[in-house]
């Protein structure tokens, strides 16, 4: 009974309020709701309609239009409490989401801050609808924009379209030479009745310097192209397959700063730097079901492998299963097959861990501006290394990326820091303490610096085994 | 020899129809037709030269070859929930536990990706961890695509519930079930079968391939307890063996060979001193000190002789043998009381119980023979199981469930044992494949491969042992404990079943929360503080005492007599009892002793064969003698080789060979292959077994089976059979620069000599031509060592970050191979199959050299006025009473490689590390580095093993499932190339690597070789030769170490230990 009394109440007192400036809904600092919206709102909420790990928060206010202020408050502060007051829209909203998304986690915020971010939301979502998110990115390439073609069709080609065209030019005018030669014939021309073959090597004997230059510089120019062509045997530079999923390195690693290893993380540990499994994707895609650019299309493929219903937000075989924490124990998930686009042969040995821990280098001295690609790429060398300013320690290369000659080439170039390690201190230690170590570590010196080459990274046994 | 046979694609071709004949004439019948083509008048026109056709075709490979550059597309597939302990490229260890009813040992098992690929020795729980050839191999029998893939009735396949219910129906009606198995270890799987035993009011039988039960028998009668107690070798200083090859293949050989490996150590207190009486050489024959040739017959003589002088009861001699050694032995022993093992491995409860009641008198009980801490292993008891034969005969079994055993074909009554098993209403099999026996069963319920399942193990009572799996099944199977619960009505899943034996009110909530199983499962073993164990008091009680006493043994081991011929059965190293004869790295795996590869035979001595003028020679060309051995009616046909050291008027046939003799699908590589690699049939179409089993051959005598026959027919035969052997010269001739030797007693005259300077390892030198001593003139005393000279540009690896070396100690090594068959496996080394081998073409990097010693050498030649040539043509051949060294034998590594120079493309190389390096991708394969290594060493890939199809039932990298054991760390190589040991390189990167990232440096015995790791004696020793702190830079400087063929100064980075016997002059 005085539940009801306390209700009527309550509703008295929201329609003469409505007209109010008092309301959650106006005079807030939308800047201070920005920053206390993303430090308690932004990991389970989208200011858009979009569903993240909780419902997205554009309309908002009309959606709540009906209901009290203080029980919205009271449902940011503590919302079991709320859902105790029994309004009629706190309870659709328990019965809506809670079973899917569990509680909302109570938040500290005083009834002034709740009106900052509020006024965010509101202004937030205006953005949204208009400008998108110029702010984030802005150099992020997006999708497509690296598989341009190389449009050069290289000046070769149309020198050899011109060299057809003239010898097809020549031939016609010394055909119609050679006609009117044979015409002329009759009359008693020392070259009459030469067939044709003949009166080319006429012609040649004659010009024997012409002729033998301009078969100098074809010779020249066949030599060339041969070794152009065969040297770019098993070159793949601009690899870039494509991919059972439309994935964007540019939207993870640049957009979002999410960092290399945290999907490749076996490169610190492996001499695989491995493709992350699906588990690892549903870190973050449980909640990120709709992608900038193709929606629910290309995440839906991460949903369909390990069987994710992303309308209820639950693994389709349950989460749990025979006392393990992992999704799908029993779901005969399809894995994802990508395509290798780092292929190396069979015979050579390779380990990111070396490079990643022990060289301490960067994945982009490497494979270039990863995060300006869409799906993994072979990065030309020459991309590589113009980079050379924003990766300290980045070695630039010439020979092209992962041949065995782009390899060595690094490791003459790289120094090692001796007293890096202690595994490097002992091995310096023993060239320091032996006559014949020594012997060797002064021509190590001679440049002043002590290289991978130098401790044996030219050594055919360091990767072919 | 021509191939008539004749082979057809199809029906119509072999029918030669119509429409066949014209399809055969027109092959291509849109096109013009061949005739039609050339009958057109337009062709005459045509000038096609051979010159264009030259240049048509060069255009057309240029093409085809640049076409063919393009790379195909690789698929990458990522795990879609990936388990958190597997990082893609990084190995984990599972400790585990193999047991196989013969073989026992701790084992840690390496898997990548998931799958299991290697086996190597758990050592943390000491000799127990150490392994054989037949262990470390065993994982290849997990991707054996010959296993039973599920249940099966009558051959066809059925799924589990039906079995069940079947199985189940049948028992219900059964009056009398019985539960066959081996030996049974396992404490939960002996209260799964005390449930069904107490269901069913069933039977069980315990029954070994490989029968001890003399030796629990002689147990029971001198010491009231059946049992089998722990040796301890690494206790004795006198060691008489009674032809038990106790290093090789007698019980618990790993651990003895691993424990009595430490009692051989030169520079030890003491050295023991090891005594070997037998007929055929065997490994333990091998490596003994004093090895004296008997024949069957006469073991329980030598054992009465041994009592009767160590009691004093007797003059102790022995009729027609040289019984210096027994009398030897005799007084050793008691000179050493109560440090002394004296064992026999006849079978033979007599024999046996001699062999106790002289331990017994010499005090060793209690010192090196523990019966207090007795062994599990091998509770058979042949008599029970003759028992259990006949009353199958006699119709008494009308359900029975075999587990882990296989003897229609193991039983020396197989016969028998199958005539009783078709009287059987109901039988099941829980084997892995449809053997001899299973394929005989009424059901097979296919049990998990061992590295699939959970198992506690119990050796001896003092300790559980545990069996994790590091795989999912890959078949449909499950557990055969699971089964047998099933089958009496427990609906529990094995692994619970397992846990409630330690934990009764043990949940599946409690699966990962218990912190003492969590640390044994890491650790493969429980104290077993419970008291867990295996019941062995039925066995016990079953045991008749049959008042044996020790003068009836001696008078009935008196009265043993021998016929003409003597046969004696033994188990080789590789092959055992034969339960893995489906596993080609096995049969590639040469024998210890006579180097054959891929076969059974039967070995005879020198006198023997010269009387019978049989072919003596082993090669390519000339094949042996295929001999009939008739024992009691029965008859083998194998072939005849020359043994040395065999005793005359004895021959010796392995068990474990003749596996699948009626066609029962047991693996691929279990069966003769011809020249072509397909497999040889018989007319029937049925395949051809290699080898014979032996064991028909094997009689019952007082009571057990006895491995030996004493009257033997031996007939020779006109046939000849290729036998692969990988040695064909026998001894080292005298190039002492190869095998250093020497005895105890000279050992210790000069052990404090500076290496290089003891007359048993001189250090060679060399006549240099400038006067180094400065007597003014330049002559044979200018010496030089070898190492002070240099031909070529010296490479810089002394004293420069790493040298990687290795030291092997030629005393300890006894030549077990289990270094060879785990570098086959470590390094994806091809099998190529007997006539591969029989070529010369044997892939193995490392190989065990065995040479015997001759009596003859060149100083008795200049005695006795015989040339030269002569004396090295006599060298040649084996003493027939001869010493013998194994020596592993690899690429050495030299820092002056002569490879190394003459390789046109700079394929082999040297690294700074002392590595010899081979790079397959540089080779072109002129071979000119096989030719100049002066260890031959080096090995050709003649042929592509991974895809040509005459190794398709060999080679296990032709399997889509066997592949799946490769090393992936190891490149697979191509035809035409050369390989050879890198020192596992692959291994030496992982470890600096690991040095690196941790930041520290390379720890001593922190990265082991394969070849270092397996070896259970520690004979090999891998480590920095640069690090002032590692074991091998002592052991390079001890006085032993000695490079082999140091003359020719290829400075090598691997070092031997000079060997050194135990023998005087006047012990022999």
């Amino acid at each position: 009974m005085n539940k009801i009394l306390f209700k009527l109440f309550t509703a008295a007192f929201l329609l003469t309020s409505l007209g109010t400036s008092a309301s959650v809904w106006e005079g807030g600092n939308a800047e201070n709701g920005e920053a206390l919206f993303n430090a308690n709102c932004a990991s389970c909420h989208y200011t858009t309609a979009e569903v993240l790990a909780a419902p997205g928060l554009l309309g908002v206010k009309d959606r709540w239009k009906g209901v009290s202020d203080e029980t919205l408050i009271l449902w940011i502060q503590n919302p079991q409490a709320a859902a105790e007051t029994g309004d009629k829209y706190v309870k659709s909203l328990v019965e809506r989401y809670v079973p899917t998304y569990g509680w909302m986690t109570a938040q500290a915020v005083s009834a002034e801050e709740v009106k900052d971010i509020m006024a965010y939301v509101q202004v937030a979502a205006t953005q949204v609808a208009g400008a998108g998110d110029a702010t984030a990115g802005a150099d992020c390439p997006t999708i497509g924009d690296d598989l341009e073609e190389s449009g050069s069709a290289s000046t070769t080609v149309w020198f050899l379209i011109l060299l057809v065209l003239f010898i097809v030019v020549a031939l016609a005018a010394s055909g119609v030479r050679n006609s009117i030669s044979n015409a002329i014939a009759n009359d008693g021309d020392a070259e009459a009745g030469l067939t044709y073959t003949d009166r080319v090597k006429a012609w040649m004997g004659r010009n024997m310097a012409f002729v033998s230059i301009i078969g100098l510089v074809l010779v020249a120019y066949g030599a060339t192209i041969g070794y152009q062509a065969l040297m770019g045997v098993g070159v793949y530079e601009g690899y870039q397959p494509d991919q059972p999923i439309k994935f964007s390195h540019s939207i993870h690693v640049c957009e979002n700063e999410v960092d290399c290893q945290y999907c490749h993380s076996s490169a610190s540990k492996s001499k695989h730097a491995g493709i992350p499994s699906t588990n690892v994707c549903m870190n973050c895609h449980k909640g990120i079901k709709k992608g900038k650019q193709y929606g629910t299309e290309e995440i839906g493929k991460i949903y369909a492998a390990i069987g994710f219903d992303a309308a209820t937000g639950t693994y389709i075989d349950g989460e749990g299963n025979n006392g393990h924490k992992a999704p799908q124990d029993d779901f005969d998930g399809d894995p994802i097959k990508w395509n290798k686009v780092h292929n190396l042969p069979d015979h050579v040995y390779f380990n990111h861990s070396q490079h990643v821990v022990v060289g301490g280098l960067e994945c982009q001295n490497c494979h270039g501006d990863v995060q300006k690609y869409t799906v993994g790429r072979i990065a030309p060398v020459d991309e590589v290394a113009a980079l050379v300013n924003d990766y300290p320690g980045l070695i630039p290369l010439s020979k092209p990326t992962l041949t065995m000659g782009w390899c060595i080439e690094c490791h003459n170039k790289a120094e090692i820091d001796l007293a890096s390690s202690d595994y490097y201190e002992e091995i310096h230690n023993r060239l320091k303490n032996d006559v014949r170590g020594n012997e060797e570590l002064r021509k190590y010196m001679e440049d002043e610096e002590i290289t991978v080459r130098e401790l044996g990274g030219w050594e055919c046994a360091k990767c072919h085994y | 020899m021509g191939n008539t046979k004749r082979y057809w694609s199809g029906l119509e071709e072999l029918k030669e129809t119509n429409d066949y004949k014209t399809t055969l004439e027109n092959e291509f019948p849109e096109e013009q037709t061949v005739d039609a083509f050339l009958a057109d008048e337009k062709l005459k026109d045509v000038n096609t030269g051979r010159r264009d056709f030259l240049k048509f075709m060069g255009f057309s490979i240029t093409a085809a070859t640049l076409a063919a550059c393009e790379t195909p597309v690789v698929k990458s597939i990522p795990y879609v929930n990936k388990p958190e302990e597997i990082t893609p490229g990084v190995a984990n260890y599972y400790a585990s536990t193999y047991y196989d009813g013969n073989d026992y040992a701790n084992v840690l098992v390496k898997t990548r990706e998931g799958r299991p690929i290697f086996i190597k020795p758990n050592r943390a729980l000491g000799a127990s961890g150490e392994l054989n050839p037949r262990i470390n191999s065993s994982v290849l029998g997990l991707y054996d695509a010959a296993r039973v893939e599920g249940p099966t009735k009558g051959g066809q396949a059925i799924d589990w519930a039906s079995a069940d219910d079947e199985i189940m129906k049948a028992l219900a009606a059964a009056q009398n079930p019985v539960i066959l198995s081996n030996t049974v270890l396992s404490p939960s799987k002996q209260r799964a079968i005390d449930m069904f035993k107490a269901k069913y009011n069933a039977g069980h039988v315990q029954y070994d391939s490989i029968s001890y039960s003399g030796l629990r028998e002689a147990h029971k009668a001198a010491m009231g307890k059946a049992i089998i107690p722990s040796f301890h070798f690494d206790k004795a200083k006198v060691v008489v063996s009674i032809a038990a090859d106790f290093q090789g293949s007698w019980l618990q050989s790993n651990v003895f060979s691993a424990d009595f490996a430490k009692t051989r150590v030169p520079e030890g207190k003491w050295m023991s001193k090891h005594f070997q009486f037998e007929s055929n050489l065997s490994l333990s024959g091998t490596n003994a000190d004093v090895r004296t040739m008997i024949k069957p017959s006469q073991e329980g003589k030598v054992a009465a002789a041994l009592y009767e002088i160590i009691t004093g009861a007797g003059a102790g001699a022995v009729e027609g043998i040289n019984n210096n050694a027994v009398a030897a032995a005799a007084q050793m022993l008691k000179a050493s009381r109560g440090e002394g093992i004296v064992v026999a491995g006849s079978n033979d409860p007599n024999i046996q119980m001699i062999v106790v009641e002289i331990n017994k008198a010499l005090g060793n009980y209690g010192a090196t023979i523990n019966a207090d801490r007795p062994i599990n292993l091998f509770q058979g008891n042949d008599a029970n199981f003759a028992g259990f034969v006949e009353s199958m005969n006699q119709g008494a079994v009308d359900f029975l469930i075999i587990d882990g055993v296989n003897p229609s074909y193991s039983y020396i009554d197989g016969a028998a044992f199958d005539a009783g098993l078709a009287k059987v209403k109901t039988s099941v099999a829980t084997s892995l494949y449809a053997d001899e026996t299973a394929s005989k069963a009424t059901y097979i319920t296919p049990d998990h491969h061992a590295l699939e399942s959970w198992n506690d193990l119990a050796m001896t009572n003092d300790r559980v042992d545990l069996v994790q799996p590091t795989i999912s099944p890959l078949f449909n199977s499950r557990a055969a404990g699971e089964s047998i619960l099933k089958w009496s009505g427990v609906e529990t899943d094995y692994y619970t079943f397992l846990r409630q034996t330690y934990n009764p009110a043990y949940t599946a909530a409690d699966m990962y929360t218990d912190a003492a199983w969590n640390e044994a499962v890491q650790n493969g073993y429980k104290p077993n503080n419970a008291s867990v164990g295996v019941d062995t008091v039925e066995q016990e009680e079953a045991l008749p005492t049959g008042g044996m006493n020790i003068s009836a043994a001696l008078s009935a081991v008196k009265a043993i007599k021998g016929g003409q011929v003597e046969l004696a059965i033994y188990q080789k190293v590789g092959m055992g009892d034969g339960s893995q004869a489906g596993n080609p790295w096995l049969h590639e795996f040469p024998d210890p002793v006579t180097k054959v590869c891929w076969d059974n035979y039967v070995t005879m001595s020198r006198v023997d064969m010269e009387a019978m003028g049989l072919e003596m020679e082993v090669s390519q060309n000339v094949h042996p003698n295929v001999v009939n051995v008739t024992v009691n009616g029965k008859t083998v046909s194998l072939p005849a080789i020359m043994q040395p050291g065999q005793t005359p008027g004895t021959i010796g046939i392995a068990l474990g060979y003749g596996r699948g003799a009626n066609g029962e699908n047991i693996g691929k590589a279990a069966f003769q292959t011809a020249e072509n690699g397909t497999h040889i049939t018989k007319e029937d179409g049925s395949l051809v077994p290699i080898g014979a089993n032996a064991a028909p051959l094997a009689s019952m005598k007082n009571g057990a089976v006895v491995y030996a026959a004493l009257d033997v027919t031996v007939e020779a035969t006109a046939e000849h059979y290729p036998v692969a052997a990988t040695q064909m010269h026998h001894t080292y001739m005298g190039r002492e620069s190869v095998v250093k030797e020497t005895t105890f007693g000279a050992f210790k005259a000069e052990a404090g000599k500076k290496k290089g300077e003891a007359s048993w390892n001189k250090m060679p030198a060399l006549v240099v031509h400038e006067d180094l001593n400065g007597d003014g003139e330049i002559n044979a005393q200018d010496k030089k060592y070898t190492k002070e000279i240099d031909l070529w540009k010296e490479h810089p690896v002394e004293g420069v970050g790493h040298r990687w070396g290795m030291t092997i100690d030629l005393t300890a090594c006894t030549g077990c191979g289990s270094c060879v068959t785990a570098c086959h496996i470590e390094n994806n080394v091809p099998v190529v199959g007997k006539d591969e081998v029989l070529r010369h073409r044997d892939m193995h990097w490392m190989r065990i050299d065995r040479f015997y010693s001759s009596d003859w050498s060149l100083e008795r030649g200049e005695e006795e006025g015989v040339g030269t040539i002569e004396s090295y043509t006599r060298m040649e051949h084996p003493s027939d009473a001869p010493q013998t060294v194994h020596m592993p034998m690899m690429c050495q590594h030299c820092n002056h490689a002569p490879c190394e120079t003459v390789c046109p493309v700079a394929a082999t190389t040297h690294s700074n590390e002392g590595l010899n390096q081979m790079t397959y991708n540089r080779c072109i394969g002129t071979r000119y580095c096989a030719n100049n290594c002066p260890y031959k060493v080096r090995r050709f890939n003649w042929f592509n093993y991974q895809g040509y199809k005459k190794f398709q039932n060999t080679n296990p990298s032709q399997d889509t499932l066997a592949r799946m054991v490769l090393n992936p760390d190891v490149t697979v190589r191509s035809r035409g190339v050369m390989e050879k040991c890198s020192m596992c390189v692959q291994r030496i990167q992982g470890g600096k690597l690991e040095a690196k990232v941790a930041g520290t440096p390379v720890q001593d015995g922190a990265i082991q070789t394969a070849c270092a790791e397996a070896c259970a004696n520690g004979a090999i020793t891998f480590g920095d030769l640069n690090d002032t702190k590692s074991t091998v830079q002592s052991i390079s400087k001890n006085n032993r170490a000695y490079h082999a063929l140091e003359e020719i100064g290829v400075q090598p980075n691997i070092f031997y230990m000079a060997k050194v016997r135990n023998t005087e002059e006047n012990e022999a």
